[in-house]
């Protein structure tokens, strides 16, 4: 009724990157099982989007080099349009999603993905996926290995960065 | 029927659904990019209403507010009501600042031009195939970097004009040209070996050169040569390393009889047109570009099989690929998980964290090297080993159920190849001897009978076989 009819369908990206290892071997060194580590992003008006610590990026749909999503998930659609969205993921990238913003626990790539999808859609993103830092943390091996860990910035390649000025010091 | 909306006439349709009918007053978060507050507003308002609340707050004019809820953008005629708004509920706003979506155009210069201008070229490649529907002119507003490049002159998205004017600034300053190896998206972007080919093939001198010499194509077609060299180039500092070490075997070949005229002929078959073409382009010796490789290393041959594409656009032209240890027995950091790569993640697709912080790639670099620092560093107390055969459930003594750094053999493999592999570059993934098989035999033909001497050697110098003599013999310069 209210809808001029553009609907832009939203989808969620979910990669492992550890591709099954975390599956196995997480049992052993972390004492609990789980399934994945899992990085995400979010496939709009034909692009891919996720941050990372270079800040945010966009692709081609699978086009980094991770490869092919192992699932995908359909969130909706969102009558945003992609101007009126890379205004917002401007703002975003300018903001709280900087690359040097990133933090692998606490504000990595499923943080920006489910803000971005309750943007677009309303929807949040599975919550096993926001989930996994405090479950990797509340394991003792988790914990032990924080400090290297949060050294880590996880930034697929193939990505253009989106950024409106370029990082002012 | 009272505009109680104040000066505001332009309220649409629904006038009769306004604050004055009494509607209770529901708390609403506006959340913007930047920050968020609450508005107080009736359940019952429009959407213009509200957006005029928002604009006293947020300081914007109503026409640059685009509301949205759910998926949906909040149009004026529409109430909150309509769209299911309620108490403690958020709505998303974005403020349009310009038509160009707000992007404050970038006047480069070079220093600015460094990440920039690395995003415009992965951006412009990017935005070709991408199947978005915005035309070519939205992406160029959309990203702040192309529209830079538009006010700097370069507006054409012709990749191939790019590059060479890319190639012509980094070449004149070889400064630029470490800042820009050290850019994350430069690495992330050289990690990506079909990129890097294509990059290559697309370079009309290297087309020709490729002609010319079958070799040569044969080489750039090698997945396994390229990623390498993406791996060396990444790192210019371990590429010097390599090169030395090159350098060094090349000394040894000369020694041969006969050696020197296979070189003088490598030389001036494949070597020499690659720098000529090279040279066209970048307009002085790639080598000296990179800043560090001063003396022999820019003339030297390298050997006929490990040769590296040498106009490579983004960065210093490697010449001299690994030693043919590395390159024969390693499967490299491929992504695909198998039984010598159990964590099958890719060192590029961790990411550039790891490499960037220089305390962090010290530590690695130490560890890759001295295997005893790292048994050292599994055995500290908290990381107390527990580990049989069989899954432990809860760790004993403390914090650590790391894999056993000396019990279960297996699985000491597993830390060592999980932290080789955060080693990066020249990480490999199997077990030491394993990899050096190779260079063990030859070791041992040479008369090296000290099999566990010589593995330790060659462990510490990476298997390199001539850095791993001169360590045996008490660095005896060869």
């Amino acid at each position: 009724m209210d809808s001029n009819g553009t609907a832009f369908p939203v989808q969620l990206y979910i990669y492992d990157l550890s591709r099954g290892m975390a599956r196995q071997l997480s049992p052993i060194m972390l004492g609990k099982q789980l399934d994945g580590i899992w990085h995400t992003s979010i496939v709009v008006y034909g692009d891919e989007f996720f941050f990372g610590g270079v800040g945010i990026s966009s692709c081609p749909p699978g086009g980094t080099m991770l490869g092919p999503p192992d699932t995908v998930v359909e969130l909706g659609n969102t009558e945003v349009t992609e101007e009126i969205f890379m205004d917002y993921l401007s703002s975003l990238g300018e903001t709280t999603y900087r690359g040097e913003r990133y933090r692998l626990f606490e504000h990595n790539c499923n943080t920006f993905t489910n803000e971005v999808a309750q943007f677009l859609t309303g929807m949040k993103i599975p919550s096993y996926i926001t989930d996994l830092p405090s479950e990797v943390l509340s394991t003792p091996f988790g914990q032990v290995l924080r400090p290297i860990l949060d050294s880590i910035h996880i930034a697929p390649p193939g990505g253009n960065v989106i950024n409106s000025q370029n990082n002012h010091s | 029927m009272a505009e109680n909306s104040g000066a505001d006439p332009a309220v649409e349709g629904k006038s009769e659904e306004n604050a004055a009918t009494g509607g209770t007053i529901i708390m609403v978060t506006v959340k913007t990019p930047k920050d968020k507050e609450e508005i107080a507003i009736s359940e019952d308002a429009s959407v213009s209403q509200f957006k005029e609340e928002i604009s006293k707050r947020f300081k914007a004019k109503q026409d640059q507010l685009v509301l949205i809820f759910a998926g949906k953008i909040l149009k004026d005629g529409d109430t909150l009501g309509q769209h299911g708004i309620k108490d403690g509920l958020t709505v998303h706003l974005v403020i349009k600042t310009a038509q160009n979506s707000g992007l404050s155009p970038n006047s480069s210069n070079a220093g600015t031009a460094n990440p920039g201008s690395a995003a415009n070229l992965g951006t412009s490649q990017g935005s070709g195939p991408s199947p978005a529907p915005s035309q070519p002119a939205n992406l160029f507003t959309g990203f702040g970097d192309l529209s830079s490049l538009a006010n700097l002159g370069m507006g054409s998205s012709n990749f191939m004009e790019l590059q060479q004017q890319m190639q012509r600034q980094l070449m004149s300053n070889p400064e630029m040209l470490s800042q820009i190896m050290e850019n994350p998206l430069v690495q992330n972007m050289m990690s990506n070996p079909d990129l890097m080919r294509q990059m290559i093939m697309a370079n009309p001198q290297m087309q020709q050169l490729m002609e010319r010499n079958p070799e040569i194509s044969h080489m750039l077609n090698n997945p396994e040569l390229m990623r390498q060299t993406m791996e060396l180039a990444r790192n210019p500092a371990m590429m010097q390393e390599m090169m030395r070490n090159q350098d060094r075997a090349l000394s040894n070949l000369e020694s041969i009889p006969g050696g020197y005229n296979a070189l003088r002929r490598m030389y001036t078959d494949i070597q020499e047109p690659m720098f000529s073409a090279a040279r066209e382009q970048f307009g002085n010796n790639p080598f000296s570009a990179l800043g560090g490789n001063a003396d022999s290393s820019g003339a030297q041959p390298s050997r006929t099989e490990n040769r590296e594409p040498l106009p490579n656009p983004w960065g210093p032209p490697d010449a001299s690929s690994t030693g043919t240890g590395t390159t024969t027995t390693s499967t490299t950091t491929s992504t695909t998980p198998s039984v010598s790569n159990p964590l099958g993640i890719g060192s590029s697709s961790l990411g550039n964290g790891v490499f960037n912080s220089p305390g962090m790639q010290s530590l690695m670099q130490q560890i890759s090297e001295n295997p005893q620092l790292m048994q050292n560093m599994l055995s500290a107390p908290y990381m107390r080993i527990t580990v049989t055969p069989e899954n432990p459930p809860p760790p004993s003594s403390g914090l650590g159920s790391t894999p056993a750094a000396g019990t279960n053999p297996t699985q000491q493999q597993l830390m060592q190849q999980m932290l080789q592999m955060f080693a990066g570059g020249n990480a490999s993934t199997q077990t030491p001897e394993v990899r050096f098989q190779q260079q063990l035999e030859q070791l041992s033909a040479m008369g090296f009978i000290n099999r566990e001497a010589n593995l330790q050697a060659l462990i510490a110098t990476g298997g390199d076989i001539n850095a791993a003599i001169e360590r045996l013999l008490g660095s005896q310069p060869s």
